[in-house]
């Protein structure tokens, strides 16, 4: 897998690559436009959040990415194959709003859940489960059904076993939008650290303006009817983010440009940084 | 406000046990006694009414009662199993297949509504008076409730989950195994249970027509012969064979399925 680094040294390609993808679904009202003419670029490592209001077809997009829904039109590419060959690569760690977990499964046993699908050595699964719920505290409650722990756990639990194989990308649907103020801070800082540490790339869907600059590299405006992106916003500001950088002038100024994209105001004038460099 | 805190602690075992079953024992004891004094009062014929205490003398006495109830219990037990696995497996199929889904459901309805009764003469022509017309019975009788409940459940799995195990490629049998299946154990055990008591039903309408052994055959000769007693005896056994099942899938239910219902917390 060694790539002739020098012949792409000014332009890496990226990790997941989207041209002109659109997605129409069959309905009783007639054809639904979800998705239209969506171009889109993540590099490897990088933290994008796709920030639309609902219905401009944010989780149809991470749908397409993991190959479980197909486009009707354009092509999608991980590592410049379809994403059909990454989704049997298990290149696609899941998370979703509601956690979602087995209620028959413990905390250790849901996280395991995957494991016991994608060829994991069965020697390794334990340590592997333990380690996971141990990076987000919840090793005391390894044991514990769904029904027992609270919202938060949940979702940590969750989180963990979209990581426990080690994929490389995680798409995650509004993960945090279900979890209390306090709780989501928290699962945010909890994420970056993952992130950090693990270097996914991360697909993160939501609709809240504050979490998506917080989180992203870039911020992906959506909008809707007909579902497609409307501006990118390129998040600069330092790493590691930490709480107090959401009271800070760059941050308010990220914060009121994103919200006007989503209102579909034109860029203003006063953008900070030149608005079409991209991350490098 | 401390003495009323100790007064609803938790009882001994025992005690609670008395708690329990107390007071259903009592009103059974008045009702028996109530039912024996005016049997006695009015001096009912026995073929009419039996009091109590000749319904349990004949209850001693009836040495062939167990050779019945266990031929029927035989019955009941192997319909019931031959649905359960025909039934769960067509479910499977069903789930698996929209075109099985489409042309196996309306004939599992219709099957549903043909008077089993009916059906009984004619399973008799073709197979005799053995025990297999009554287990085929019992298993008929039985299907729908398996196959319904059983095809609800499998559908009842988190359409997210199953969209996890699609993002990581699992294979149909892992998809059914992990995630289905446990899915749909309530909604199995609640069939289960439906069909525990109708397979019963189904092996005595069984021996009702042509049959010379069996729970139903006994109701049938004790009821032509006035033999109301026997009658008596007969129809508490199958009540407490009901019982008994509904029991016993209950704490099954409680063995197999984890999570969610349970209370107990590990440490
Ligand atoms: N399976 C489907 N069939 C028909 N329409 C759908 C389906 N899934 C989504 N849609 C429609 O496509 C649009 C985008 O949906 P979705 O991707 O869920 O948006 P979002 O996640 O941003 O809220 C919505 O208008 C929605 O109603
Ligand atoms: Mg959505």
């Amino acid at each position: 897998m060694s790539d002739e680094g020098a012949a792409r040294a000014e332009a890496p390609s990226p990790l997941i690559r989207m041209r002109g993808v659109g997605v129409v679904y069959p309905s009783a009202q007639g054809p639904v436009n979800a998705l239209t003419g969506v171009d889109l670029a993540v590099a490897d490592g990088e933290f994008v959040a796709l920030l639309g209001p609902t219905g401009c077809g944010k989780s149809t997009l991470l749908r397409l990415v993991s190959d479980l829904l197909r486009p009707t039109s354009g092509q999608i590419e991980v590592r410049g194959q379809p994403a059909a060959a990454a989704r049997r690569a298990n290149e696609f760690g899941f998370v979703f709003q509601e956690p979602a977990l087995l209620p028959w499964r413990s905390a250790l046993e849901n996280v395991r859940l995957p494991l016991e699908v994608v060829d994991y050595p069965a020697s390794d699964r334990q340590a592997r489960c333990e380690s996971l719920l141990e990076m987000v505290g919840l090793t005391r409650f390894r044991g514990h059904y769904p029904h027992e722990l609270s919202g938060g756990m949940k979702q940590r639990v969750a989180i963990v076993r979209a990581l426990a194989w080690n994929p490389s990308i995680l798409l995650m649907d509004e993960p945090f939008s279900a979890l209390d103020e306090l709780t989501k801070a928290q699962l945010q800082d909890d994420l970056l650290d993952l992130w950090a540490s693990e270097k996914k790339t991360v697909l993160f869907v939501t609709h809240n303006i504050s979490e998506a600059v917080y989180l992203a590299d870039r911020v992906v405006v959506m909008s809707a009817h007909p579902g497609r992106i409307a501006r990118t916003v390129t998040i600069d500001l330092p790493r590691p983010r930490t709480a107090d950088q959401r009271e800070t002038l760059p941050f308010l100024a990220l914060v009121r440009e994103a919200r006007e994209a989503l209102r579909g105001e034109p860029a203003t004038l006063t953008t900070p940084t030149t608005p079409t460099t991209r991350a490098s | 406000m401390s003495t009323q805190a100790l007064l609803v602690t938790p009882a001994a075992p025992i005690e609670s046990m008395l708690q329990r079953f107390g007071p259903p024992i009592v009103i059974l004891a008045i009702v028996l006694a109530v039912w024996e004094f005016l049997v006695w009062l009015f001096d009912v014929p026995p073929w009419l009414l039996p009091a109590p205490s000749q319904v349990a003398v004949r209850f001693t006495r009836t040495p062939t009662l167990w050779y019945h109830t266990g031929l029927t219990i035989l019955e009941a037990f192997s319909g019931f199993a031959v649905s359960a696995l025909l039934g769960v497996s067509l479910s499977a199929l069903i789930v698996h297949s929209r075109f099985m889904e489409r042309g196996v459901f309306p004939y599992i309805v219709v099957s549903n509504s043909i008077p089993i009764i009916a059906v009984v003469p004619l399973l008799t022509i073709w197979f005799g008076f053995g025990l297999a017309p009554k287990v085929m019975i019992a298993s008929i009788i039985t299907f729908f409730p398996i196959v319904t409940n059983t095809t609800r459940g499998l559908k009842a799995a988190d359409p997210r989950i199953l969209d996890f195990m699609h993002s990581i490629n699992a294979t149909r049998s892992e998809i059914f195994f992990k995630v289905q299946l446990p899915a749909a154990l309530p909604f199995i055990f609640a069939g289960f249970k439906i069909a525990a008591s109708l397979s019963l039903v189904g092996a005595v309408v069984g021996e009702f027509y042509g049959s010379d052994r069996g729970l139903g055959y006994l109701v049938i000769t004790s009821a032509t012969q006035l033999r109301t007693d026997l009658l008596f005896v007969s129809i508490i056994v199958l009540a407490a064979l009901g019982v008994g099942l509904f029991t016993l899938f209950g704490k099954l239910e409680r063995l197999v399925i984890r999570g969610e219902v349970d209370t107990e917390r590990p440490t």
